[in-house]
């Protein structure tokens, strides 16, 4: 089995090469007061249709056209070598013309999109790993219920049984809040640990207040707060990597679109024999 | 009774049975031989008679001269009693195309393509649930391992050539070791002349046994006749004795088991008892008792731990064909007094281990090696131990076998997991949680995924839900009808859903809560509900590991990030490469 180091090393030696080909080839022809532009342009063409013909193999698991790991594979490094051949093709500056300009603006909105979905995808499994239990994205809310009820009952229990409002009086100002809500915004986009550091330090706080069987039934507690921001955190994050692939696959279409468009006018408005 | 249900007949036992020209004339005739006319048929209960069990789960095979009766290789799900003729059987290897063994069937392009408009929209729609044979009709590949055709040696002498064989007269049985351990056939056999089989499906050997001792004890004596043999042959160490010197081994080997067959029954109440599963695991050498020679695992698996602070540490497991003690053996033959074993070995379920004493290594096997090509043998027997106890042996118990960590082969074996052929490891490090792989699993089994992607967790590695076509399937051992079973070829393991009941044995029965009871429905999307009971038709469902598409494993071809496998928890060399990649 080779290892991801040595098939990593093999793809960017081989994109390197591709990519430093065409843009020789590009100073090539533009020395020679040639233009490229064509060239490259259904070069470029060529690696978006192949780049977006991944999610129709996606789509379609029961062909045995390899397996979806080379395609991924192929997809990032072609997609790393359509930058050069773009810069190749628009000649290192900045396009001129508002279809032009949508057009760079699609492709690098993509491009950047991949790359910030690469980024995701190599880094968050590891921290959606590090928690202690793997959840299912759509059985998360009935599992944030789940949380609330036992949390709910095990206060109203241990109320009932000692008289004491104490643990029933924390629970209704701090913590049935914050099992109840979903999450803001805020945390979201950028998940964080420090909700659930709070309240646990302040049941910590709590505990010296806390009769024998009202101590059992704060650790009950302890465990559900560290469950529900365990829940929040992976739905926080697998919401992410879900909707980062719904965004980059929403950007390809309009850029497949206008890249047909542009090369049809390009056509169209060049002046020369066909 | 609401418009979306609809009430049917509940499939039962013997809807199909083994043989359509099993009948009455020919129950009374097989009553009349041995061993069925020893057997008491008031032994038997109301709802499982004898003559049931020969009119349903047996039937009367014609073998032309030279036809092929079993494989060597293939999974055998049933036995043979010789009824008239006789058969040879082949003791050593001939060659698979030869013996006409067909190619697995694979869906074409368009007909994957096909499928994909064609899958139904609701969950779990069937087109008929019950395997009558009137009701069959083009769907017989179904029950195609019940219609299997004959395929027979046309020059059987020059295809044996020098093959070693052995004859079976009327009376014999054969055939029982592979229907009753579920693995594949050790021999091929032919038939010698024209024979007429009696073939039991195993189900019924099983129902069999179980109402006759004198069937239970007989088939127990053959098989562990026949099973010390072939397995003798297949050892590397003594592969190249003389005959002579094989046979005496042969005559001094005792053949022992450990365990329960049916391990599947306590082994929920031992995992419970995390650590403390070890001690319940039945004993078979202990570690500081004096090398009385080696023990050779014949089927199974077993463990091997030794002193670890107030505990036992798990090193390695040993499968079929390793050895335990060859090293000690070795040294004690060599040196001036018995070496002591250093390793404990218990058995994980249900193991069978062949014992050769001491004495008769020294007496018939050392003597043809140099003390150089002892080692080369050992070395050969070494078995993948952990990285912490290798460096500590200096290699002496792993030699050059790959290593792995030790809470990680704690972890498969404590449970069990050393028993998936192909189980479904992720490396949660890498999985997106994309939910392709079940989405890839649903398309190609008509929107039903066949595996939950859950399950126990070691560090960033899960094993998912998913079957894992075992070493060992337990879930067959109770199934009443045969519905779950080994395909002949691959091994693989596979419910045949017209022929399942849904009486939920195998669900229960899988100690990793792999297979799914669902409840069906017909084309028009109503709920199929018991005419008697009112209550759903259920059938048990599972990953039968894409075994009709082309590129294997649908979950793991859709799988973008190479987080998702299936492998071999028994080949801790390839754990080793997965996980160190």
């Amino acid at each position: 089995m080779k290892s991801f180091a040595s098939r990593r090393l093999r793809n960017s030696v081989l994109t390197i090469l591709a990519a430093l080909s065409v843009a020789g080839y590009a100073w090539w022809c533009r020395s020679r007061l040639e233009n490229p532009s064509f060239s490259t342009g259904y070069l470029l063409l060529g690696c978006l249709v192949f780049l977006a013909l991944y999610n129709t193999r996606k789509k379609l698991p029961m062909l045995a056209w390899s397996n979806s790991a080379q395609w991924l594979q192929a997809h990032i490094y072609i997609a790393l070598f359509s930058a050069v051949v773009f810069l190749a093709h628009i000649a290192w500056r900045i396009p001129s013309g508002y279809l032009e300009i949508t057009l760079a603006v699609c492709y690098v909105a993509t491009f950047v999109s991949g790359l910030v979905g690469l980024y995701w995808t190599r880094t968050i499994p590891p921290k959606l790993a590090r928690v202690s239990e793997e959840f299912l994205y759509e059985r998360i809310p009935a599992l944030r219920n789940q949380v609330q009820t036992r949390a709910q009952q095990t206060v109203l229990e241990t109320v009932r049984a000692t008289g004491s409002e104490t643990l029933g009086d924390f629970f209704s100002q701090r913590v049935q809040g914050y099992l109840e809500k979903p999450r803001g915004l805020g945390y979201w986009l950028r998940p964080t640990s420090k909700v659930r550091k709070r309240l646990l330090a302040e049941l910590t706080e709590v505990t010296r207040y806390l009769s024998e069987p009202e101590l059992k039934a704060s650790e009950t507690l302890f465990a559900l707060i560290r469950r529900r921001d365990d829940l929040d955190f992976h739905a926080a994050m697998q919401w992410r990597l879900k909707a980062w692939l719904f965004v980059h696959i929403g950007l390809t279409y309009p850029l497949l679109i206008v890249a047909c468009l542009h090369g049809w006018l390009a056509h169209l408005f060049y002046g020369g024999a066909l | 009774m609401s418009l979306l249900e609809v009430a049917v007949e509940r499939p039962q036992r013997w809807d199909v049975p083994f043989g359509d020209a099993m009948g009455d004339a020919e129950v009374d005739q097989l009553l009349e031989l041995d061993p069925f006319y020893e057997m008491d048929a008031s032994n038997f209960p109301a709802a499982l008679p004898l003559r049931g069990i020969l009119k349903n789960d047996t039937r009367i095979n014609y073998y032309p001269s030279g036809g092929i009766v079993v494989r060597e290789g293939d999974y055998g799900n049933s036995a043979f009693l010789v009824l008239r003729g006789g058969v040879q059987v082949v003791l050593s290897g001939l060659d698979l195309e030869v013996l006409g063994r067909q190619p697995i069937r694979k869906q074409g392009f368009f007909k994957s393509l096909a499928k994909m408009w064609r899958s139904e929209k609701l969950p779990e729609v069937r087109a008929q649930i019950r395997a009558r044979q009137d009701l069959v009709g083009d769907n017989s590949d179904e029950v195609a391992d019940l219609t299997q055709t004959r395929v027979f040696l046309q020059d059987v002498p020059r295809v044996l050539g020098d093959a070693h064989t052995a004859t079976l007269k009327p009376g014999e049985i054969f055939g029982e070791l592979a229907a009753l351990t579920r693995t594949p056939r050790s021999a091929t056999v032919l038939a010698k002349g024209e024979a007429w089989l009696l073939e039991i499906r195993w189900q019924g050997l099983r129902d069999l046994m179980r109402y006759t001792d004198s069937l239970r004890q007989h088939i127990e004596q053959l098989y562990r006749q026949n099973s010390l043999r072939v397995h003798l042959r297949e050892t590397p160490l003594l592969s190249q004795l003389p005959t002579d010197a094989l046979e005496k081994v042969v005559a001094a080997t005792v053949f022992e088991s450990y365990g329960n067959f049916e391990w599947h029954a306590t082994f929920d109440a031992a995992r419970q008892k995390r650590g403390e599963a070890i001690i319940v695991e039945p004993l078979i050498a202990e570690e500081g008792s004096p090398c009385d020679g080696i023990l050779l695992v014949r089927s199974g698996f077993a463990r091997l731990s030794h002193h670890f602070g107030s505990g036992q540490r798990t090193v390695a497991y040993l499968g079929k064909g390793q050895v335990y003690g060859l090293n000690e053996a070795i040294s004690s033959a060599f040196g001036s007094e018995l070496i002591a074993r250093t390793h404990s070995l218990r058995a994980l379920g249900y193991v069978d281990v062949l014992h050769i004493p001491q004495q008769i290594l020294e007496e018939h096997v050392f003597p043809h090696f140099s003390r150089d090509s002892l080692a080369e043998v050992a070395k050969k027997h070494a078995v993948s131990c952990t990285r912490e106890h290798c460096a500590n042996t200096n290699g002496h118990l792993g030699g050059e076998q790959p290593q792995i960590d030790t809470p990680l082969l704690e972890f498969l074996v404590e449970r069990r997991f050393i028993n998936g052929e192909q189980a479904m490891l992720i490396d949660l490090d890498r999985c997106t949680r994309c939910d392709d792989c079940v989405r890839a699993c649903a398309a190609t089994h008509d929107n039903n995924p066949r595996f939950v992607r859950q399950g126990q967790r070691h560090g960033p590695f899960m094993i998912a839900q998913a079957c894992m076509h075992c070493a060992d399937p337990v879930c067959m051992i109770g199934c009443p009808t045969g519905a779950i079973g080994r395909d002949l070829a691959t091994g693989i393991v596979r419910i045949n859903d017209l022929t399942c009941i849904g009486c939920s044995t195998c669900a229960n029965s899988c100690p990793y809560d792999n297979i799914n009871m669902v409840e069906v429905r017909d084309l028009s999307g109503a709920l199929l509900l018991d005419q008697k009971t009112h209550q759903p038709i259920h059938k048990a469902t599972k990953c039968d590991l894409c075994a009709d598409q082309i590129g294997g494993p649908a979950c793991q071809r859709a799988c973008p990030h190479d987080a998702l496998v299936r492998m071999d928890l028994g080949n801790l060399g390839q754990l080793s490469d997965w996980v160190n990649r």
